[in-house]
């Protein structure tokens, strides 16, 4: 900037009326300090429109800053009505037109044709400042600009364009529908944009000033020129968007009292709106004052208006006492059918008001929704909140319900409600959103007494059940072998039910909204209680033979059925299962019986009944979506997670663990029974694998249908709570029951050892021993001979299996098919190669205590036989090959003593038992030959001499 | 910057005076807050720091302008001229009325070393104040005041005045 200098002599002197005389004024005041261009701009915003315009008359410089389209832009900008992508458009339009004109060489906007295109470029061209072709465009401008006008359907108002020759704007009164549109029909044209915004500032700017200069509500143009409210409206609306493009100093007062005038005139007008509705003037004043209001400023006021002094919420048919839910319902319950009166009444007013709505506003939409909220807010909620207060208050259980209940009602009327027409917002969105806003105060209390009466629920059952089993003598358990044959298919068959029953859409409230007591009972109660019919008749023919058998240990079995019978009766006396899972449910308790004092499918089925239920009530509001949604959805998994943990840890855990006990109790040689065919806590605890799975399934479809159907889980997400919990659940079982089986096949080969040592009779591979006496043999003729007595009559008469074979291979197989289908394919088979494993060394164990003569061998090639036939059918080849030696084993009692020599050779070949037993090992079987010391000399010299003779 | 800070800056206008003001009087001027950020303190403490392009009343009546503002929310880089987005103007306070009380070629000496000391709201101010001014003059008058030389045919001015006769007539 330049060095301050002193005032030039000739300042503010005579005005110039000459060229030369302002050139002389140039020179002498050159020296003077001068603003820079900025700082005028600068000070150009600060100047009303009108000094703006005489700035540009100063010089072309100033014109140019002052006609600057950036300045104008922003105005319109300011006012709302300039839009870029328009002004784009139509430059873009404008550049092809001139670039086609440049190549057509056609004068541009020249034809008659060229309409909206050329002209834009006209003026365009106009503005962008090529002075020497001024005047002659100007003329052409101006034809374009009409031109232009009549293109688009413009009305004909011209407030003063760009042409200096047409009347500035016309008087207002002569054209006031122009006026009133005058924001609304401004373009957004680059170049352009000051012409635009003089038309508007022409139309609206004398109103302005003179409201501004208004001392009182009656003086203003705009009252006078427009009689109607209507217009008026429309005008102040105009002059209170015209009053944001000024900026200029005062600028805040002057929109002060704008604002202050326009609510004179809203408070005047809603007086005549509110005189309306109280004689229900619907489509008279209230619609003409409501359209009047929304010209204005939306309407906002007589929204209020109507819905504050609405009927609706001082209707006594409306407003329903919510205590009639817990009053009607018997105590503790709570019933919901009141309640869906209410909002059917509601619903049916709310809908009335709609139409009245859509009389009434011009924008019924969103009327209808603000007077929505507030039927929400005093009606729905006033209704709601004492209901759960008070049944918060009196049982839990009953406010959940009420909970979970009323909210699906309030979804539903929500649903239920007809918008008026053209209201543009997702209803079904919005209903989500009203009755989220209804429910937030009460979700959280809600979601976490859900859970927590839920776990207690949970835990109550099992400790009632564990109470009730100490009770009973602990050690005292009954357990039968019924309908072990069909286990699997009666599993299946119980799951299919299961999974119906679980399909069978819980929801809280019935979709015919009728009764509500006790949703989740009619599925849980056949559990909870046990027909005493079913479980009679099904223990009736089993008890009845196990009866004798029983009495023989210290329990008496009669208590034991009593017990049942009073434990079924008592919860819900006399009810016989309709439903077809409660039927086969209690089949299958009455088959488990044995089980039931480790962990019971009936606790297990109730627990999972009441998670489901609870589930039901909470899934309610996933729907929600969002934050709420997604905690109710947090919730679920809460629920299902406690659900497992309390099956899990606190029924199936224990019981297992009881299970594994017993097992590891047990010693065969205490316990006198022994033709029942099973070990009996091992098939209790097979038993309790079978019921251990049977829940794992049935928590599997629980979770398949209940939480990964409805996406409330997701099944892939591995870090996904209720996953987690489950796959936990899961491999607790397993566990269990590998713990258990561990001891499982300890006590099954003791059972076998057991067996082996008290049954096999000495004469069963001996026949002959009573009948020809051995000389080799006397140390043991004195026993032989009491047995050949027992026996002797049956000699040669049977070849098949001896008894306790057979008896063997009974006890073992029973056990071993148990398990099938019941855990895991790996499992059993380790357990079953396990179980062979021991059973070929208890074979061979038993063999070396035998003596075997040529005539039993027969019987003990048919044991062997059957003992391969049986491992056959565990499918497991390591395994066979160890009974197929024992079966070629065998055969070497069969050989006659006089063929010692063959004898030496089979036992010396090593290939014949697979190198399963060694030469020595069969040389000792050999030994347990009941004529060994006959043929001895002759084996031993074949064997030894032959292999001496060799060398 | 050195945890001590200088509390007085010394300022020399084009005639050679020195000024002395505290720093933060100073630093209303961004021209002198950038130019100390980046000498640092040291630069400063010692020497005066010159201001040629302003003579020593202008200097002053400057300075005093910022001792008076002192304490207002200092200027932030975003609200500098945005033609978009024009808040509107606001009434020029009582003081600040006064304080621009003064003749035309002083209030445009103000104007020019508020820019070129970079002092937006003192500038805002002397904007205002000569917007007032020459608020309602005629176009002549307009000339006269910013020594404006009319380069337009008195035809080219009629024209002029034709196209925006919309904004006269209120």
């Amino acid at each position: 900037m330049s060095a301050p200098t002193r005032r030039g002599p000739g300042l503010g002197h005579a005005p110039r009326t000459s060229i030369l005389q302002t050139l002389q004024a140039t020179e002498m005041l050159d020296s003077k300090p001068v603003l820079p261009a900025e700082i005028l701009a600068a000070i150009l915003d600060h100047l009303p429109v009108a000094d703006q315009l005489r700035f540009a008359r100063a010089s072309r410089r100033m014109r140019e800053m002052v006609y600057d389209d950036s300045r104008w832009v922003a105005r319109l900008r300011a006012l709302g009505c300039w839009d870029e992508a328009a002004a784009r458009r139509r430059f873009e339009e404008v550049m092809l037109a001139r670039r086609r004109a440049a190549s057509g060489a056609a004068p541009v906007g020249g034809g008659s044709g060229g309409a909206g295109a050329g002209a834009g470029a006209g003026s365009l061209l106009f503005d962008a400042g090529l002075e020497e072709e001024r005047r002659q465009k100007e003329a052409e401008q101006e034809r374009a600009q009409q031109l232009k006008e009549v293109a688009d359907g413009f009305e004909t108002m011209k407030v003063g364009g760009t042409t200096a020759t047409h009347a500035p704007h016309q008087d207002p009164s002569t054209d006031p529908e122009a006026l009133l549109q005058v924001i609304k029909n401004a373009k957004s044209v680059r170049g352009l944009a000051r012409q635009e915004y003089g038309k508007i500032y022409g139309a609206l700017a004398p109103f302005y000033f003179d409201l501004v200069r208004a001392k009182t509500h009656t003086d203003p143009l705009v009252f006078k020129v427009f009689r109607d409210p209507e217009r008026q409206a429309q005008m102040l609306a105009n002059l209170r968007t015209f009053a944001k493009s000024d900026w200029s100093q005062g600028a805040q007062k002057r929109e002060e009292k704008v604002d202050t005038m326009t609510s004179i005139f809203e408070s005047a007008v809603l007086r005549e709106f509110e005189q309306g509705y109280e004689f229900w003037d619907v489509d008279g004043r209230m619609n003409k004052y409501a359209h009047v209001l929304a010209l204005l400023n939306g309407s906002s006021a007589a929204v209020e208006l109507f819905i504050q002094k609405h009927p609706v919420f001082t209707d006594r048919e409306v407003l329903a006492n919510s205590m009639d839910c817990v009053n009607q319902a018997l105590a503790d319950s709570v019933t919901l059918e009141p309640s869906r009166r209410f909002f059917e009444v509601l619903s049916r007013k709310v809908n009335e008001q709609a139409a009245i709505i859509e009389r009434i506003f011009p924008n019924p939409g969103h009327v209808f929704w603000v007077f929505v909220d507030k039927v929400r807010e005093d009606v729905v909620m006033e209704y709601a909140t004492p209901l759960f207060d008070e049944t918060h208050e009196r049982s839990i259980p009953s406010y959940l319900r009420a909970v979970s209940g009323i909210f699906e009602q309030t979804l539903q009327f929500m649903r239920t409600l007809t918008p008026p027409k053209g209201a543009g917002v997702n209803q079904e969105a919005r209903a989500k959103e009203l009755a989220l806003k209804a429910f937030e105060p009460h979700l959280d209390l809600y979601l976490q007494d859900e859970i927590d009466d839920f776990t207690r629920q949970a835990e109550q059952e099992v400790g009632e059940w564990e109470k009730k089993l100490s009770e009973q003598d602990a050690s005292a358990e009954s357990f039968y072998m019924a309908g072990f044959a069909n286990r699997q298919a009666d599993k299946k068959d119980f799951l299919t039910s299961f999974r119906k029953v679980v399909m069978m859409p819980v929801t809280v409230l019935p979709t015919t909204l009728t009764t509500f007591s006790l949703p989740g009972l009619p599925l849980g109660s056949p559990f909870a209680s046990k027909p005493a019919a079913a479980a009679a008749s099904a223990n009736g023919s089993s008890a009845a033979a196990d009866l004798s058998q029983q009495e023989s240990r210290a329990q008496s079995p009669a208590p034991s059925i009593q017990q049942t019978v009073d434990r079924s009766s008592s919860p819900m006396p006399g009810k016989a299962p309709t439903d077809e899972l409660a039927a086969k449910a209690a089949l299958m308790t009455s088959r488990l019986e044995g089980i039931k004092s480790l962990f019971s499918i009936e606790v297990a089925l109730s627990l999972v009944h009441s998670a489901k239920a609870s589930l039901g009530r909470v899934a309610v509001f996933i729907q929600l979506g969002g934050q709420a949604g997604g905690e109710a959805r947090e919730q679920c998994e809460a629920i299902f997670v406690a659900l497992l943990r309390i099956l899990g840890s606190k029924h199936v855990k224990p019981g297992f663990d009881r299970a594994v006990v017993h097992l590891s109790q047990y010693n065969p040689r205490e316990v006198s029974e022994h033709d029942q065919g099973g070990v009996a806590p091992l098939v209790t605890f097979i038993e309790l694998v079978n019921v251990g799975d049977l829940i794992s399934q049935m928590i599997d479809v629980f979770y398949e249908q209940q939480l990964a159907g409805p996406k409330i889980a997701d099944r892939n997400d591995f870090l996904d709570p209720a996953g987690l919990a489950k796959k936990k659940f899961e491999q607790m079982l397993d566990e269990s029951v590998a713990a258990g089986l561990n001891k499982g096949i300890d006590v099954l080969m003791d059972e076998v050892e057991y067996l082996c040592a008290t049954t096999q009779l000495p004469t069963d591979y001996n026949p002959g021993a009573a009948n020809t006496p051995d000389p080799a043999s006397s140390t043991t003729s004195l026993d032989k001979k009491r047995a050949s007595t027992l026996t002797g009559a049956t000699i040669g008469m049977d070849i098949g299996p001896t008894r306790t074979a057979q008896r063997i291979r009974e006890l073992v197989a029973s056990h071993t098919s148990m398990l099938v289908g019941s855990t895991d394919k790996s499992m059993l088979d380790v357990f079953n190669g396990e179980v062979g494993l021991r059973l070929f060394t208890a074979v061979c164990k038993h063999l070396k205590r035998q003596r075997v003569s040529t005539e039993g061998a027969i019987k003990l090639i048919a044991d062997m036989n059957l003992y391969f036939e049986y491992v056959r059918t565990l499918k497991n080849q390591d395994l066979l090959a160890y009974f197929r030696a024992l079966r070629e084993l065998s055969q070497i009692y069969l050989i006659d003593a006089r063929h010692a020599k063959e004898m030496a050779t089979i036992i010396a070949d090593g290939d014949r038992f697979g190198g399963i037993f060694r030469a020595e090992e069969v040389y000792e079987y050999a030994e347990r030959r009941a004529d060994w010391y006959q043929v001895r000399k002759d084996v031993e010299r074949a064997m030894y001499g032959l292999e001496c003779c060799l060398m | 910057m050195s945890t001590e800070k200088v509390n007085k800056v010394t300022l020399t206008s084009n005639e050679g005076s020195n000024i002395q003001v505290d720093r933060v009087v100073a630093e209303r001027s961004m021209l002198i807050k950038n130019l100390i950020e980046d000498l640092g303190d040291d630069a400063v403490a010692g020497h005066p720091v010159p201001i040629p392009n302003v003579n020593d009343p202008v200097l002053r009546k400057v300075f005093e302008w910022c001792e008076h503002h002192r304490n207002d929310a200092a200027q932030s880089a975003d609200d500098d001229n945005d033609n978009n987005n024009r808040k509107k103007t606001t009434d020029i306070d009582e003081w600040d009325q006064k304080f621009m009380q003064v003749d035309q070629e002083m209030l445009f000496e103000i104007i020019l070393a508020a820019n070129y000391l970079d002092i937006k709201a003192l500038l805002d101010v002397g904007c205002k104040t000569v917007a007032n001014m020459i608020k309602g003059k005629s176009p002549e008058e307009i000339r006269k005041t910013f020594n404006i030389t009319n380069d337009f045919t008195p035809e080219e001015e009629e024209q002029i005045r034709r196209e925006n006769e919309w904004a006269e007539d209120r």
